[in-house]
């Protein structure tokens, strides 16, 4: 044991701390934070600081990046693109879609659209499957993330759930 | 600073006094810049909230600097995951110990619902069940930023506070919350109160008619899945031939027979592991097992590498006893416990016989196929409620008498000190075990609880020591703190539906419990894996395992009193790799990658040249840094080195595996000695290290960095094009009858999964080998005789995930 050891360490953590500055140099005093720089302070070769200042700037989400699903309305007739084929409810894991398929009120016959479409979001595990199966792509998978509440969330509706591309 | 403050009645002679405002607002606007949560994690939402407080996020910037680890120094707890009921009096407690005024935030689908294990026995349906919540965060697991959003709705809501009105300054005192008791179940006040209103009881709703499922015949896809270990069986047979006979899929054993048979096997065939000891429930039987029964099943492999060989033996449904292979197999040990805790099987001559995952007291055996929990609603999904007729969507609160997850026997009433009962036979075990002869009792003798919540304990696990002066005389691990009932659930879902609950076992490494589920569901199937999906699986288990011994060694740093420093380190390399991970998956941490027959979708453009330049340039500069600020740390070498050794021999009998097992010097890789996927095309070595103490542990997982990265470098180089899914997936894929135990070697070392098939829609049953549980066997022998501040420093080095112990 001759301390050497331990000098190292301390050496690298005060490098570290050194290196939040680097960006300062690199950009100019507090001109770190404009967007262009965001993805070179966030990618393989930063050096400097790797905070991201949320809210006031916010990291880009991959395409595939998924929370919670919506459903796809049509942007032209303002109409769900689900039909109803009910391949949604099978295949979601925490089983809490519920769709009532609407039926056609003289002949009896089911319809190709929901006449109530309800999710539980405070189940809903963001596994995606439902937009993966879905063979309409009626349902989505949305990357919006800011979505606390200071009620207990529950079930939504289709229009809550609803939203254009 | 403007606030929109509700003005308290001021008596007339006060009016004009505006010092009150003033001072409310002041008072707020300090207060929501302190705020002092807890650090406190129950599942795999706590990981994003460390991920939250490491420095991409910082929620130092909030003013929530240090996360305190005492209640009593806190003043805002965050829910992150799953409130199990196990934990739910602590959970409560560390509530009532915080000062006031204190706010709740429930983080991710668990805390506010019980989320997606909200059917599980074990799991508490919201944790404003128990206790008041003021910021719900819906996610599974919410992003970080969706957690900071929900902090700074909190911090809102301060501005329309003022202290007259808040709870913190009434006049009546605040008793506190009841803290709930376990008895046959969980019994929190309002159970309670229930119970003893039969009037205000609501009347379950009636559950879909489903009957007990009828398993068909239990035959493989192949005629003898055996290989390489055909001749074992072969031996088997010509040396019991009145006891073995051969089934399609392993050797049924008598059960008188099973303890000679599993040590002739250990001592003349030298299979010395027990990989896996699990059951089957047969309440109805198939038309091969003549009458109802529990399928009691072993499966031991060779360090020298090739395949298991399966036991099978059967015991009643009455009353299941069995002898116990724990003396001779320690390894058997928390499997046996599992098995009795769960199906009720009571194995004779076990040392210590307790349940293992739910509580002494707790009512029936709950991975019986005729146990129901509370929520229970039908025997497979998906369930028929649901679609076409899914008008009235009902919670599953529905379901219950108590409007929640619980089922109390009538007339139960809680005794006096209902967690006394509990850790009863716990306490006695404590005071007698590990007793020296010489050492008169009672001198000096203190017996100290380690958890549920401690900051150094990874999550909800609990150690009991007994004490004499700073050295432990005997500790015993006490688990189920976050039992979430996968078994159950994935009994229950379709083979599909188990994906994405594979993620949350072992939730640092999504990757490697999708691939090891997909595989044993491969062989089911018979379905071959595309080319370049066999690379992408690769180069996905080995970043995981990158990012797995990275968090590992930080932690461990973290726990000897590096404070966060290590840990950071470590997670921002995470962060680079999670972000990979995100683009190709679409998750952080829950990835739903992996599927039968290759992967979910290919990879988008420009990710090999991220990967490639986090490969080459960064990580190797990285983990070397790393490796200096830790490995050479001379206080982290004296804290370290010839702690907890664990020797060779007690390893491979307590059936340790991974990266604990090679630093105990025992070269045993499932890449190598029974490979999967492509492994056996890549160049890599199996390190290992010679002495078995915290510090080879330690060093090797930095060993075993430089691995990845080699296999990584290849993988990456020599990735085909072509398709990455061989099969169109159906939803309700049904999978031909038949038995399977896959392993893979995860980061943390052999995950296995067991899964029969009935030839249906979902599995008959569903086992997860945990890694972390076996790899805990040894913990209480390589404690003994070491001091207390070296507990946090064998039991980082071990480096489990609580997800998976308990699953
Ligand atoms: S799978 Fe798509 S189209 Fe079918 S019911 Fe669900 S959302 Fe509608
Ligand atoms: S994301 Fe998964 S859990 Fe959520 S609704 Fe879709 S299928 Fe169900
Ligand atoms: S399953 Fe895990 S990630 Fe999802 S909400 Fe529960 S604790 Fe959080």
């Amino acid at each position: 044991m001759t301390g050497w050891g331990v000098l190292k360490s301390l050496w690298t953590v005060l490098r570290h701390f050194f290196m939040t500055y680097v960006d300062d140099f690199r950009y100019g005093p507090g001109r770190r934070y404009r967007p262009e720089a965001l993805a070179e302070r966030q990618g393989a070769k930063a050096q400097g600081i790797f905070t991201v200042q949320y809210p006031r700037e916010r990291l880009p989400l991959p395409e595939r990046s998924r929370n919670l699903p919506f459903l796809v309305e049509d942007a032209t007739t303002g109409a769900l693109r689900c039909t109803a084929c009910g391949i949604c409810t099978q295949v979601c894991p925490v089983q809490c879609i519920w769709i009532e398929r609407a039926v056609d009120a003289e002949t009896g016959r089911p319809l190709r659209r929901p006449a109530q479409y309800h999710l539980d979001i405070s189940l809903c595990m963001g596994c995606g499957f439902c937009a993966e199966f879905c063979p309409f792509d009626a349902i989505k998978m949305g990357s919006d993330f800011e979505v606390s509440s200071y009620e207990r969330p529950g079930f939504l509706d289709a229009t809550q759930l609803a939203r254009r591309l | 600073m403007k606030a929109p403050v509700n003005l308290p009645e001021i008596p007339p002679e006060l009016r004009g006094n505006v010092k009150l405002i003033s001072f409310d607002t002041l008072y707020n606007w300090a207060r929501k810049r302190s705020l002092w949560p807890m650090l406190f994690g129950l599942a795999c939402c706590a990981f994003e909230m460390i991920a939250t407080a490491a420095s991409r996020y910082d929620m130092a910037r909030f003013g929530m600097e240090i996360m305190r680890a005492s209640p009593r120094q806190a003043d805002l707890l965050i829910v992150n995951g799953t409130v199990t009921k196990k934990m739910a009096p602590q959970v409560v407690r560390l509530y009532d110990q915080m000062a006031e005024p204190k706010y709740v935030i429930a983080m991710g689908a668990c805390a506010i619902s019980g989320g997606p294990f909200k059917e599980g026995y074990n799991v508490v349906s919201g944790v404003d069940r128990l206790i008041p919540v003021d910021v719900y965060i819906p996610g599974c697991p919410p992003r970080p930023e969706s957690l900071l959003q929900g902090i700074l709705a909190l911090q809102a809501r301060f501005d329309h506070e003022n202290i007259a009105s808040m709870r913190a300054f009434q006049k009546t005192p605040d008793e506190g919350i009841p803290v709930p008791l376990l008895g046959p179940d969980l019994a929190d006040w309002q159970t309670l109160w229930l119970q003893s209103h039969p009037e205000m009881q609501v009347a379950p709703e009636l559950v879909d008619e489903e009957t007990i499922s009828q398993p068909g015949r239990i035959h493989p896809l192949e005629p003898v899945p055996f290989g390489d270990t055909a001749k074992t069986v072969l031996i088997l047979q010509s040396r019991f031939p009145r006891d073995i006979q051969p089934l399609e899929d392993g050797l049924l054993v008598s059960p008188s027979k099973i303890l000679q048979v599993a040590d002739y096997l250990r001592e003349q065939l030298s299979y010395r592991i027990l990989s896996n000891l699990t059951a089957v429930d047969y309440p109805n039987p198939p038309e091969d097992i003549p009458e109802s029964c529990i399928d009691v099943v072993y499966h031991f492999s060779r360090l020298s590498g090739g395949g298991t060989v399966a036991l099978h033996t059967r015991v009643n449904r009455t009353e299941p006893r069995l002898a116990s292979l724990t003396p001779n197999f320690p390894a058997a040990n928390f499997q046996e416990r599992e098995i009795w805790d769960l199906f009720g099987v009571r194995f004779e001559g076990h040392p210590d016989l307790r349940r293992l995952l739910m509580w002494e007291g707790f009512e029936g055996y709950p991975m019986r196929k005729d146990w129901h929990e509370a929520y229970f609603e039908a025997e497979h999904k998906p369930y028929r409620s649901r679609f076409p007729n899914g008008s009235k969507p009902r919670s599953a609160e529905s379901r219950s008498p108590f409007r929640a997850n619980v089922r109390l026997p009538e007339g139960w009433q809680p005794a006096e000190d209902g967690i006394e009962e509990v850790d009863r036979l716990l306490y006695e075990r404590m005071l007698s075990a590990d007793r020296d002869p010489a050492k008169p009792l009672g001198t000096e003798e203190l017996i100290l609880n380690f958890g549920p919540h401690h900051p150094s304990t990874h999550g909800v696990f609990r150690m009991v020591a007994r004490l004499d002066g700073e050295t432990v005389q005997h500790l015993e691990p006490v688990f189920g703190y976050l039992h979430r009932n996968h078994e159950k659930i994935g009994e229950r879902n379709t083979w599909l539906q188990n994906i994405p609950y594979t993620d949350r076992l072992d939730y640092i490494n999504g990757m490697t419990n999708n691939l090891a589920y997909c595989l044993a569901l491969e062989k089911l199937l018979g379905w071959e894996v595309p080319e370049r999906a066999e690379v992408l699986r690769i180069i996905m288990s080995e970043f995981s395992r990158i990012v797995n011994h990275m968090l590992a060694a930080g932690f461990l740093s973290n726990e000897l009193g590096l404070y966060f420093t290590g840990s950071l380190y470590a997670l921002e390399e995470r962060e680079l790799i999670l972000d990979l991970f995100e683009a190709v998956s679409g998750g952080r941490m829950m990835f739903n990658y992996m599927r039968p027959g290759g992967v979910a979708a290919d990879l988008p453009p420009g990710w090999v040249e991220r990967a490639r330049e986090l490969v080459r340039e960064r990580l190797p500069q990285k983990v070397k840094t790393m490796q200096t600020f830790l490995l050479d740390n001379d206080i982290i070498q004296a804290r370290t080195l010839g702690i907890g050794v664990l020797p060779p021999e007690m390893a491979v009998a307590c059936g340790v595996t991974g990266p604990v097992l090679r630093a105990s010097n025992v070269p045993y890789d499932l890449r190598r000695a029974d490979p999967y996927g492509i492994y056996d095309r890549f160049e890599f070595d199996i390190c290992t290290r010679q002495h078995g103490d915290a510090y080879d542990r330690l060093a090797l997982r930095f060993d075993e960095i430089w691995q990845s990265l080699r296999i990584l470098e290849q993988a990456l180089e020599r990735l085909p094009k072509g398709p990455v899914q061989s099969h169109k997936l159906t939803p309700l894929l049904s999978v031909p009858a038949g038995e399977t135990y896959t392993r893979i070697e995860a980061p943390k070392g052999e995950l296995g999964f067991y899964l029969v098939s009935d030839g249906r829609r979902n599995p008959y049953r569903y086992h997860v080998r945990s890694t972390s549980l076996l790899n805990l066997t040894p913990l209480s022998a390589i404690c003994r005789g070491a001091k207390v501040a070296d507990l946090v420093a064998i039991l980082g080095s071990l480096d489990l995930t609580l997800g998976e112990v308990d699953r």
